[in-house]
């Protein structure tokens, strides 16, 4: 009996499936050598969020068909969600942009020009800028969604060549605190291990992250964990709101909202006074630090600081289901286990004290030494696909150069300079405009010309409506450059249309120190261009307009390369043969060859070829493991903290208070608000809101209410709803929910439409050492308007 | 005529009773479920978003914890897509160019 086409499509779509969970099917896939799925299919990294899932694009005849997941990879094993696997159709989206288009006003509409135009005009208008009103004047924001290649090189430019540190992306506003937190706990940023302990781990903390929608692929690792030894690994889930994360947790901890902090000196309080601590390890490794000149005291002076967090004190803090025994059981299994894994994400991060409850979360594993053992970590989970790699490795932020240097270290800043062969004195010595500055500075006119690339901080910014209208401005040029018309693009005088993924080659690197790459399966469509031939072309003409031969300097290394593989090739391997070497984030390892071979990618440091092959470092500073802990081994002890940000080599445990947000609710706005994505969008909509099955999955926006705050409000399921803070309303449909804990709502942030963009309301209040906006906290007040109203989805066209 | 394969985890106690819901469900086939709480399903449909709503359909499912995708073939629709015989900008419908 021959097997069609099709049945042999589903036999491999059942195979594929069976295969990753050992499961034997009475069918195999044989004999039918003449059907085929695809030509070939080319290896790369999920585009969207930051768990690194690998995947393969089935391409037939020049066009994407299929996609599947690679089960050797170390992330996923195999494993998609639904969002990444349709992300093809983005890939062949009508409303991709083709050509360049350009405006001169921004009420005018905008005209296609080609790109020999487009890149003089950005040329010049930057140089006008910098003539007129300084080299400040310029700004580059870019994204966590950029390919590192991309970041690097922009990065370079505006750097070595414009000489202004106004460089940022919007990793600003979700993992800078957690940059911030492992900068001042263990003197390095990034995890100090990685995904391979959740499946070694007897207790799983997972704090101010719902996993199950914002990591499905990763969340399927703890949930597999947990089912695969129901009685001996313990679940813990903190968070003000229940949330499909929760349905796997043995204790669920509900608390109001941003009293974290006091749960978690409580937890401390408990292992202290019931000596759960591991007293060798901190002897061995740390030292208590306090203020802002981060004085070292004793021990005791950190008990002392947890006496205001006794159990009974914190539950009355802390409100919600918590107890004082639910508290001290938290803390008994946390310190007890084999190996205790910590994992977090917004809910810590997007706070006016987010690098405080970053500490917090470090000082429980310090204290337990729950820290480079099987099991042990604590896992910042990071949100975007390359907020690692590109923006916070690759020199992304207005304060760090590539390879983690601060901008404001001389020394350092000489090492860029002559890496990059460009006199030294180039790079300006102070870090520029923070995310929330760089576009205050432009509603003060003070930015000129901005580049946003990959981003549309029109939507995705706090408070959005103020920054959204100094955007809007003549008084500032924008350059976008995207894949679709988002809210930022209709602020936009130029947009420049760029290929997508899988349409030009890169690498992305995952929340746990592993870069990956992507490489080029099919053309992109119309003129779209990949980003790095941009930034080459544009440097060029950038350097006629001001005269500036050392702009011209940090592009010439790339002069003459195609741009689909052998551009970002160079740029990659400029950036880790020259930038990274000697440093934590050694990459030299990791060439282009060396991870094509490979299934997933590569964790640095991974200084050498060899040791890339292996897949690189699994758990920072252990010797064994990580060569860096023998290089920089300081004794004879079994881990070395060698983080350049701590002169005495130590993990640091911060006496960190409890500080509310900074806006609590009062009489005139009694509830909280916060605000997060769902499973089937990702970030803005401005790509999942064009995929049909993902938009009529969840349409629009709404509001989770508690039931007993529906009920006080008259509020119904489906009513419509206004959310009021003291910068702006939305109206949203309500959902009554056992979710949010009484007191709070919680809004989804996708929504594109003026009516329900949530970040109108939210607070731009930011911490004040990260400078990442308190997203997940403010005060709001909630009224019913109407029964349920039939609402449209909203996509932004090109003129909005 | 997207073929999907995936892999369905429902709580282990109730695998048996979730493959059958699963398994009652137009354009689904089940090929089998495990002690662990796996089940594998192919979802045929002839269009993307009829598969989308299976698989919320599945996530609906009390019992079921996660839906994880391991293969998507979509040869067909992609095809009309850059033919230009389907538009892919409506979110409720997909419309045919006639």
């Amino acid at each position: 009996m021959s097997v069609t086409r099709r049945d042999f499509i589903k036999r491999s779509a059942a195979l594929t499936a069976a295969s990753y969970v050992g499961m034997n099917l009475p069918f195999a896939q044989h004999n039918v050598a003449h059907a085929v799925d695809a030509d070939r299919w080319v290896r790369g990294t999920c585009r969207l969020c930051g768990s690194g899932c690998r995947l393969e694009l089935g391409v037939k005849d020049g066009r994407p068909v299929a996609l599947r997941g690679v089960p050797d990879s170390r992330t996923n094993y195999g494993y998609l969600c639904m969002k990444g696997m349709l992300f093809y159709k983005m890939m062949q989206h009508p409303e991709r942009l083709h050509k360049p288009l350009y405006r001169a006003k921004k009420d005018q509409p905008f005209k296609e020009i080609g790109w020999d135009q487009a890149l003089d005009i950005a040329a010049a208008e930057f140089a006008e800028a910098v003539k007129k009103y300084g080299k400040d004047s310029t700004a580059y924001y870019g994204s966590g969604q950029c390919q590192t290649e991309e970041t690097y090189l922009f990065q370079k430019v505006f750097r070595g060549g414009l000489q202004t540190n106004n460089v940022e992306g919007n990793p600003r506003l979700c993992m800078a605190s957690a940059v911030g937190g492992y900068m001042t706990s263990f003197g390095a940023d990034e995890p100090i291990g990685g995904y391979a302990n959740i499946e070694r781990s007897y207790c799983i903390f997972i704090i101010g992250s719902n996993m199950a929608e914002a990591h499905p692929v990763i969340f399927r690792r703890v949930m597999r964990r947990k089912l695969d030894n129901p009685a001996k690994v313990k679940i813990i889930n903190a968070d003000p709101r229940i949330s499909p994360t929760s349905r796997i947790a043995d204790m669920h901890m509900q608390f109001r909202p941003g009293t974290d902090m006091a749960l978690m000196n409580a937890m401390a309080y408990v292992i202290i006074e019931e000596k759960l601590f591991d007293q060798k390890f901190m002897d061995d490794y740390c030292v208590f630090r306090v203020g802002k000149d981060a004085k070292q005291v004793d021990m005791a002076a950190y008990k002392e600081s947890l006496s205001a967090y006794t159990p009974e004190k914190a539950v009355r803090l802390c409100g919600g289901n918590i107890t004082a025994e639910d508290i001290r059981t938290a803390a008994r299994w946390f310190a007890t286990s084999q190996g205790t894994l910590s994992i977090w994400c917004m809910g810590i991060n997007q706070r006016k004290q987010g690098v405080w409850a970053n500490n917090l979360i470090h000082n429980l594993h310090m204290l337990t030494g729950q820290l480079c053992k099987p099991g042990a970590d604590s896992l910042s989970m990071t949100g975007q696909p390359n907020a690692c790699g590109g923006v916070r490795e690759g020199g992304g932020l207005c304060h760090i150069l590539p390879g983690h240097r601060p901008v404001v270290s001389e020394k350092l800043r000489n090492q860029v300079e002559d890496a990059w062969g460009i006199p030294r004195g180039r790079i300006p010595p102070k870090p520029g405009y923070h995310t929330m500055a760089m576009f205050q500075a432009v509603n003060e006119k003070k930015i000129r010309a901005i580049w946003i690339n990959c981003s549309s901080p029109a939507q995705s910014l706090p408070n959005v409506t103020p920054y959204r209208k100094g955007l809007q401005s003549d008084d500032v040029f924008v350059v976008c450059t995207d894949i679709f018309p988002t809210k930022t693009t209709e602020c936009a005088n130029l947009i420049l249309p760029t290929a997508f993924h899988f349409e030009k080659t890169g690498t992305y690197g995952c929340t746990e120190r592993r870069s990956q790459i992507t490489v080029k399966a099919i053309d992109a469509p119309g003129e779209a261009m990949p980003e790095v031939w941009i930034v080459r072309e544009w440097a060029l003409r950038l350097a006629r307009q001001l005269n500036d031969p050392i702009i011209a300097k940090c592009v010439e290394p790339f002069m003459g390369k195609e741009p689909d593989y052998e551009l970002p090739q160079a740029v990659w391997d400029e950036y880790t043969q020259k930038l990274t070497k000697g440093c934590d984030n050694d990459l030299r390892g990791a060439t282009y060859d060396v991870l094509k071979s490979m299934a997933d990618g590569v964790q640095w440091p991974a200084p050498t070829v060899e040791y890339a092959l292996t897949g690189g470092t699994v758990m920072k500073f252990v010797r064994g493991s990580d060569p860096m802990a023998e290089t920089e081994a300081k004794d004879d002890k079994p881990y070395q903290f060698y983080g350049a940000a701590h002169a005495d080599k130590k993990l640091w445990i911060w006496l960190r208070p409890y500080v509310g947000a900074d806006e609590e609710p009062d009489a005139e706005y009694p509830l909280y608000l916060s605000t997060g994505r769902i499973i089937d969008h990702w970030h803005t909509s401005s790509m999942t809101g064009r995929v049909p099955e993902l938009l009529r999955a969840n349409p629009y926006s709404f509001v989770e209410i508690n039931p007993q705050d529906a009920a006080r409000m008259g509020v119904r399921p489906g009513d419509m709803v206004e959310i009021e803070s003291r910068r702006g309303k939305v109206e949203m449909p309500a959902k009554v929910v056992e979710g949010p804990i009484e007191g709070m709502v919680f809004a989804y942030w996708h929504d594109m439409h003026e009516d329900r963009m949530i970040n109108k309301v939210c607070n731009d209040a930011y911490d004040p050492d990260s400078k990442e906006p308190e997203f997940k906290i403010c005060a709001c007040r909630v009224r019913r308007i109407s029964g349920p109203r039939a609402l449209k989805p909203y996509i932004t066209t090109l003129n909005g | 005529m997207p073929i999907g394969g995936f892999v369905v985890n429902a709580q282990p106690e109730f695998v048996a009773e979730v493959a059958k819901q699963v398994a009652a469900i137009a354009d689904v086939e089940v090929h089998g479920f495990d002690a662990d709480g796996n089940i594998v399903a192919v979802i045929d449909t002839v269009s993307s978003i009829e598969m989308e709503a299976h698989v919320k359909e599945i996530e609906a499912i009390a019992a079921v914890l996660t839906v994880g995708a391991a293969y998507l073939h979509a040869e067909d629709e992609i095809d009309k897509i850059i033919s230009g015989e389907l538009i892919i900008d409506k979110p409720f419908h997909q419309r045919q160019r006639h």
